[in-house]
């Protein structure tokens, strides 16, 4: 499926892709509603932009009390039906990476919805850190294992 | 809520520990802008500009423009105001980093600070919550240690702008440092902050900045990141090498500052360049918010190094002050210094300008045995040790010695006597230009309204930097008093927008203003936008006249004006500054001690 892929070692970590995420979905600048975070331990000389993986086995589908999150079979998608979700953030919890999102407003779950095949993070990376490219989805755990051994 | 604009200041009296919300001043905002603009007018109309900066009559703002917090390229900028205790004029700091949009988030576009608190206090702000907190155990700690305490004890995603001991000691070069690393560096506006007992502001926003017209808003800025990303300036040599690309060219031609402006080559220029960063010490690049630049360098000093750190830097401006200005060669040293500033609160222009003056005085033999006998290393060009023995006895004030460093180059330089061996104006050092080899950047230098500046009217950028066709003659006067006027004006309304200057070598005024217009919903023309940037430059000019500056202080120190720099293509060269400064006048529509007239005010809608 065709997912956002993160290139860390080319993020600045300018989080210009989590003003176009919220400006896409919410019309507003508003860090506190994006869908892909942008983790910067400067500090640590760490940072990259993550969105959901949509993992094959995804935690937060396994966990959702309500059957709210299911996959698209088209798309291959992970993503939250909003009329079903009772915002208890079992889904949150569970996702070992940290990218399943709150509407503070709405009180429901959100991930990433790919912008319906346009993804603006990945439009105004002009680091080529975001890529929207086709990768089958991982089990969580070899992911993390993937990622720990990046790190 | 307005668009652009989150609408609200957050008034603090410090004096009463009292908070005050209150609408912004939204005819001020649509005439001024925002930030360096709007910033400028509340202080006008509040303070008292002969006001004792240190005192509790002076105030220090916190302001950013209607695109920070947007998705505009590099919409990151904060701005720190107030009567300078350097210079005595207006100052305005200009940084980046994530402070200025988390500040918006929070639903702030301005923080004003007043009076003077009892005791050391910090400010926590979380959205609507406001509080005063007592500082007493970050009191005398380093920008990051109180970053990383505070983050602590209010949340781990806060951002903290605040100062380090040099501020707390009223050190006239200290800077108000965000983020670790990102300084709104001069003019001392980090020891008015102090001088209010206040070590740092810390913020967390969950809120939103809104767009008046979305669509548009996002048509330009799609535009105008494709502008960056294919501009030389932006793309290539600002985010290859970052600022230090600078260093080669500018040693090059003639003009980097050296020991102290008494050469324009430095003979070890190559080992403190951009490639060299790129070679030894950098460990990634790194942009501000919105930032689609990246000039920024995370770097580290890696080996058996007699120094050793880890942070952000060098930019060209800290190559120049702490390594070329003091004759100091050794990237290790330069950089070690340049964390010791972002630590200590202290910015590295002047905190070099001031070490490369002493320097001179002592080589000279200006400064009496007995002073020079109390240091413990010694005061000459090329010593890495002595400058950074000088910066940690500025910054603490260590012996008198110090207590003469923490005064700043112009005050150390008087006191022994030979004023003339500062290298500024308006009492503020020089920037990494030699303006012998820039005649508009004399001018510029000279008649900007922070003292010193290279930022203020960037005519580098036309006098060096432009493509050769558009090129003004950087050794002659002609055309120079007109090109820093709009120079002036231009970086007048872009950094009141909230944009940084170097988007602006990509990015033209009507791209800037299209974006100001498309966020506020304001509808200003080109001619407009320029006359807003216009009215900010002699509204600063009033405060300073105000202030008691006049066209006194409109000068350059006697070897800019006398002695010709030797070396280069600019070889023989000195800056005719009289000539430039009379036309000058004239195009701004000044009197000839360089007071607005009357009809330019009107004009300006100031009168």
């Amino acid at each position: 499926m065709k997912m956002i892929v993160s290139h860390p070692e080319k993020c600045v970590a300018c989080h210009l892709c989590e003003g176009a995420c919220s400006f896409r979905h919410e019309g507003l600048f508003m860090p506190a509603r994006t869908r892909i975070w942008v983790f910067d331990l400067v500090d640590e000389q760490v940072y990259g932009a993550y969105a959901c993986f949509h993992c094959s086995d995804a935690p937060c589908l396994a966990h959702c009390p309500t059957h709210a999150i299911s996959r698209r079979a088209d798309t291959g998608q992970v993503y939250v039906q909003e009329e079903r979700c009772i915002g208890c953030k079992m889904c949150m919890v569970a996702c070992p990476f940290g990218v399943m999102g709150f509407h503070g407003d709405k009180k429901v779950a959100q991930n990433c919805d790919l912008c319906e095949g346009e993804p603006q993070c990945v439009k105004v990376c002009v680091y080529g850190a975001l890529e929207f490219a086709e990768v089958e989805p991982m089990p969580w755990a070899e992911r993390l294992a993937a990622m720990e051994r990046g790190a | 809520m307005p668009y652009g604009w989150v609408g609200q200041v957050l008034r603090i009296d410090l004096s009463a520990g009292k908070v005050v919300k209150e609408p912004l001043n939204m005819p001020w905002a649509r005439q001024f802008i925002g930030g360096r603009g709007l910033g400028t007018k509340y202080l006008y109309e509040e303070i008292d500009p002969r006001c004792d900066p240190l005192g509790p009559e002076n105030k220090v703002i916190f302001a950013t423009g209607p695109l920070t917090g947007t998705y505009a390229p590099t919409g990151g900028r904060y701005m720190v105001l107030c009567k300078s205790p350097l210079t005595d004029a207006i100052a305005c700091s200009n940084s980046g980093g994530y402070w200025g949009p988390e500040l918006k988030f929070a639903g702030y576009d301005m923080v004003i600070l007043e009076g003077r608190a009892p005791r050391p206090v910090y400010i926590w702000i979380y959205n609507d919550q406001v509080e005063i907190r007592d500082a007493s155990h970050v009191w005398g700690k380093t920008t990051a240690e109180t970053e990383d305490i505070l983050r602590g004890e209010t949340d781990p995603q806060a951002r903290v702008a605040g100062i380090g001991p040099a501020g707390e000691n009223l050190c006239r070069n200290a800077c108000v440092i965000n983020d670790k690393s990102r300084a709104a560096g001069r003019s001392g506006v980090g020891a008015a902050m102090g001088a209010k007992n206040v070590k740092a502001i810390v913020v967390r926003g969950t809120g939103a900045v809104a767009v008046a017209d979305p669509l548009r808003f996002s048509e330009l800025v799609m535009e105008s990141l494709q502008v960056v990303n294919q501009s030389p300036v932006t793309a290539h040599a600002l985010r290859g090498l970052g600022t230090a690309s600078t260093v080669g060219f500018a040693n090059g031609v003639g003009i980097l500052p050296t020991r102290n402006f008494q050469q324009g080559q430095f003979e070890a220029a190559n080992d403190i360049s951009g490639q060299a960063i790129a070679k030894s010490v950098l460990v990634r690049n790194k942009g501000c918010y919105s930032c689609p630049i990246g000039c920024a360098r995370v770097t580290e000093i890696k080996g058996p190094a007699r120094w050793q750190g880890k942070g952000e830097g060098p930019e060209y401006e800290t190559i120049f002050g702490l390594g070329s200005d003091c004759g100091v060669g050794d990237l290790n040293a330069v950089l070690y210094a340049n964390y010791l500033c972002n630590l200590y609160g202290l910015d590295t222009i002047s905190a070099g300008g001031t070490i490369a003056a002493a320097m001179e005085l002592a080589e000279k033999g200006y400064i009496p045995k007995e002073d020079l006998a109390e240091l413990p290393f010694e005061l000459k060009f090329g010593n890495p040790e002595a400058v950074i023995g000088c910066l940690e006895m500025m910054a603490y004030r260590r012996g008198r010695f110090g207590h003469l460093l923490a005064e700043g180059g112009y005050r150390l330089a008087e006191h022994y006597g030979h004023p003339e061996l500062f290298m500024g104006v308006k009492k503020q050092d020089f920037a990494a230009y030699d303006p012998r080899g820039a005649k508009g950047m004399g001018l510029g230098y000279a008649t900007s309204n922070r003292g010193a500046c290279h930022l203020r009217g960037y005519s580098m950028t036309l006098e060096w930097f432009a493509p050769p066709n558009q090129r003004l003659d950087p050794f002659s006067t002609q055309g120079k008093a007109a090109a820093q006027k709009m120079l002036q004006d231009k970086a007048a309304c872009e950094d009141s927008s909230g944009i940084c200057t170097f988007v602006t070598f990509a990015l033209t005024p009507d791209k800037v203003c299209a974006l100001f217009n498309a966020a506020t919903g304001e509808n200003l023309t080109l001619e407009d936008w320029n006359l807003a940037g216009e009215r900010i430059w002699n509204l600063e000019r009033m405060f300073n006249l105000r202030a008691g500056l006049g066209r006194k202080d409109d000068t350059l120190p006697p070897r800019m004006l006398k002695e010709p720099l030797s070396g280069g293509m600019v070889q023989g060269q000195v800056v005719e500054l009289e000539s430039m400064l009379e036309e000058y006048y004239r195009i701004r529509g000044w009197d000839e001690e360089g007071r607005p007239k009357q009809e330019t005010l009107a004009r300006l809608g100031l009168s």
